[in-house]
């Protein structure tokens, strides 16, 4: 077995935390049950990790093996990455047939048509989601398989999701492959990224829970049920709280909301000051950066208005984060007679 | 000690103010009670009073302005046709709720007599008919559908819109029971995408002890369709001639039959 190969398997398996690991090589059932039943998940992960590179070296393991183990890593654990989501356009109007095979042939064989030295990777799930690893190399040098980009497409949706490449000047390569396999015209990233890739496909796929008035019978979620109140205690503004939480529904919705990390907004506007005041005789705009950082953002816009820190309803700005599928804005002037400002598609 | 006394009378407080709620309570529910029967009196008087005056044959009509009476029969029965409409469109599967704004509807999806997901749709009227939101899957075509039906025909919209639903949610209710049920008997995975329009999948048949690998092959390009439109079903170029006819025997079941069922048909027929 290949020198590489073998520290490549080595540092993914010290990678994953000890009490999955059994589970994540099951997952890649390239060892057999009874070889990883010799495996003593007790000791010191350095030594597990050695004995599983001895099994593997029994076995013969190659590149493209290992590939699929690093996959399955990223796969178990894809919020250690940040994602960023892509859209894809064309003008055809017929039903797409996806054939799984017709893409990895027309993807490999874009990439490598440009670039000789990649290894490319798939591996397909259940919820229809393919999962593509792709290690560079450039025109002169083998493959890396430390500088990895992986790419999540399910079929016949127009959106793909890129973990940040390191080499940003592979990426048009990719898009171009991806094109070109999914049967698009055009490619372009979206203003939205983030850490947890089922959040960002929830957002684009419009599969988080909404909030949708119908006579449907839904199952009754169970109402927050109304602690026993003392009647000696009145609530003074007991219909400012009931109203917040109702405006609260109607803007979130019952379910929880998708995981994200941070929305930034660029204000490219002009400050607005008394005109008495001349702070700025120069008319150009007022750079700004505004970040909003946490570690689960739309939940805690979500909880502001009932714990008081915020009026209620929100600025529309940080509410239609999920609904406009994106988490970066630059905000600009509106040219016109009225001081509103706009946000910019 | 003063503790204990204190909780005594606190104690006592509290039953009493128990007490207070609970008559008062009493009190609310037969002041209610007393409006309702005087309510109900009051309804008594009027219909006899009607029924009076059309005993003495008057023919005066029971209010005096006739043109009122017209315009309320007309809504009510407005309301009742649409109402009417709203319980026809629920038992086709669509149904729908008014909003402030709009229209909100929901699609439900079956096949073969199992309820399947249902999915929703958020319609607005200003300034004209368009989507506010939905959770139609991505791979849907919905822009297209939107495009071609929504300003012009609501009612067409809904329903091409349910038929892309219905047959998807059919073609994958297919695909899951044949994983479900037929997994051992499928050799490696089967291949489906996202719609469920292209299955590709190898499965084998025993015929005197030897063992012919199968390769299925199922295009579903009618996306409004559950069942294929197009089925290769093909064997080892160097098997016996009498598995080309069992083939076609199969490519037309897989065309004829839901996928499930017919390859429980297939499996059933090769363990005899």
């Amino acid at each position: 077995m290949d020198e590489i190969v073998a520290e490549y398997i080595r540092r993914t398996v010290l990678k994953i935390p000890r009490d999955e690991l059994l589970t994540v090589l099951q997952k890649w059932a390239f060892l057999s049950e009874t070889q990883l039943q010799t495996i003593n998940f007790r000791q010191v992960k350095d030594s597990i990790s050695q004995d599983v590179v001895q099994l593997c070296e029994e076995k013969s393991a190659d590149m493209k093996q290992a590939a699929v183990l690093d996959i399955i890593y990223n796969h178990t654990y894809p919020n250690k990455k940040i994602w960023s989501v892509y859209q894809m356009q064309k003008t055809g109007e017929e039903t797409e047939c996806f054939n799984l095979s017709d893409f990895k042939k027309k993807f490999k064989r874009r990439l490598q048509s440009a670039l000789k030295n990649v290894t490319v990777s798939f591996k397909e799930y259940e919820d229809n989601a393919i999962w593509i690893r792709i290690a560079w190399g450039t025109p002169f040098r083998k493959p890396n398989q430390y500088k990895t980009s992986y790419v999540v497409y399910h079929s016949q949706t127009p959106y793909v999701f890129v973990s940040a490449s390191v080499l940003k000047s592979n990426l048009p390569l990719l898009c171009q492959a991806l094109v070109v396999a999914c049967n698009y015209q055009d490619i372009r990233q979206m203003e939205l990224r983030g850490h947890c890739l089922d959040s960002l496909k929830d957002i684009v796929f419009k599969s988080y829970s909404q909030n949708f008035q119908t006579y449907c019978p839904r199952p009754l979620q169970e109402r927050k049920v109304a602690p026993e109140t003392d009647l000696r205690i009145s609530y003074e503004n007991i219909h400012e709280k009931e109203r917040i939480q109702r405006v609260n529904q109607e803007i979130f919705g019952d379910g929880l909301q998708p995981k994200l990390e941070f929305a930034q907004y660029k204000l490219e506007t002009r400050f607005k000051s008394d005109p008495k005041m001349d702070v700025l005789d120069k008319k150009e705009p007022f750079r700004c950066l505004v970040k909003f950082s946490s570690p689960h953002l739309l939940e805690s816009l979500k909880s502001l208005a009932p714990a008081g820190m915020a009026d209620a309803p929100l600025s529309p700005l940080l509410t239609c984060i999920p609904h406009k599928a994106r988490n970066y804005f630059k905000i600009k002037d509106k040219i016109s007679s009225s001081p509103e400002s706009f946000v910019s598609p | 000690g003063v503790f204990a006394h204190l909780e005594m009378l606190e104690a006592q407080a509290q039953e009493a103010a128990v007490k207070e709620e609970e008559k008062k309570q009493q009190e609310e529910k037969l002041a209610r009670l007393k409006a309702r029967v005087q309510e109900l009196r009051l309804k008594r008087d009027e219909l006899r009073h009607k029924v009076n005056l059309q005993q003495k044959g008057l023919g005066k009509g029971v209010v005096s302005d006739p043109a009122q009476p017209r315009a309320q029969a007309v809504l009510e029965w407005k309301i009742e046709s649409i109402k009417a409409m709203l319980q026809v469109f629920y038992l086709t599967g669509i149904s729908g709720k008014l909003t402030p704004q709009g229209v909100c509807f929901c699609i439900s999806t079956a096949y073969e007599g199992t309820y399947l997901s249902f999915y929703y749709l958020d319609l607005l009227i200003k300034p004209k008919v368009h989507i506010h939101r939905h959770s139609i899957p991505i791979f849907i075509p919905l822009e297209q559908i939107a495009e071609k039906y929504l300003q012009t025909d609501v009612r067409r919209f809904l329903s091409v819109l349910s038929d892309h639903l219905n047959a998807y949610a059919g073609r994958k209710y297919q695909a899951d029971q044949l994983q479900e049920h037929f997994s051992d008997q499928i050799e490696g995975t089967l291949q489906r995408n996202s719609l469920c329009n292209l299955l590709v999948f190898n499965y084998n048949i025993v015929r005197k002890s030897e063992t012919f690998p199968f390769s299925v092959r199922l295009l579903y390009s009618d996306p409004c369709c559950s069942l294929p439109t197009e089925v290769m079903v093909s064997c080892a170029p160097e098997a016996p001639a009498s598995l080309t006819e069992t083939a076609a025997a199969h490519s037309d079941l897989f065309r004829r039959v839901a996928l499930h069922k017919a390859f429980g048909s297939i499996s059933s027929a090769r363990e005899s």
